[in-house]
């Protein structure tokens, strides 16, 4: 007895907290609904910067740029306009948009709605 | 050939011209920013002509002119090719 103590008073065992550090990806107190991937841009940033490339098309009057707006039937512009604000898209998400999907973007509503759906979308 | 207005469903040849415009405009970005915006003004003034200038119902001069822009395309995206010129024969 007297030597059990007497091993016991001279051991030191670093002390570990377990469960942390195995899993540093766990969520500690936020819930993630449904995600992906952490860094998904929210529709709020995407639509802001959907309506500020749009804004910033030489051949817009800015005033007239909400989220609603029809490229063609509201802005007075035409197809090739609107091939080139979809590729203004493209480089102010870092995606790239094939022609299939890039010829049904017409709008800013359908613009934010591609590229909030997409997951590449940064 | 009237760039599309009103947001009518497109047809397969205006379809393959916008798509002909993404890949010229496309093939800029891979070119100094000198050039990428040289290569962008001469690209979009003539598409824009053209546009303006072809019956749209001239099939063949359009067929015609989509085959000439593919070559021209595939040279532009050529990493030897470094920009566009354009020489107005015309004079107007």
């Amino acid at each position: 007895m007297a030597l059990r103590a007497a091993v016991l008073r001279h051991i030191r065992v670093p002390v570990q907290t377990l469960g942390l550090k195995s899993n540093p990806r766990a969520p500690s107190g936020s819930i993630r609904l449904m995600s992906s991937h952490d860094d998904h841009l929210s529709k709020e940033e995407v639509a802001d910067r959907v309506l500020s490339v749009v804004k910033s098309f030489p051949k817009v009057d800015p005033s007239r740029v909400t989220p609603e707006v029809h490229f063609q039937k509201d802005l007075g512009l035409d197809s090739l306009d609107s091939v080139e604000i979809v590729m203004a898209l493209e480089e102010e998400f870092k995606l790239e948009i094939p022609d299939k999907e890039a010829d049904k973007i017409d709008s800013c509503n359908l613009a934010i709605e591609y590229i909030h759906n997409h997951p590449l979308a940064s | 050939m009237g760039a599309s207005k009103g947001g009518t469903r497109l047809s397969g040849m205006q379809k393959q011209v916008l798509s002909m415009y993404r890949g010229f405009l496309r093939a800029a970005r891979s070119k100094s920013l000198e050039h990428r915006r040289q290569i962008e003004s001469v690209v979009s003034a003539e598409f824009r002509r053209n546009s303006k200038q072809v019956d749209r119902k001239n099939f063949i001069y359009i067929e015609y002119l989509l085959h000439r822009g593919k070559k021209q395309l595939d040279q532009l995206n050529s990493p030897d090719t470094v920009g566009l010129s354009s020489l107005n024969v015309e004079g107007n």
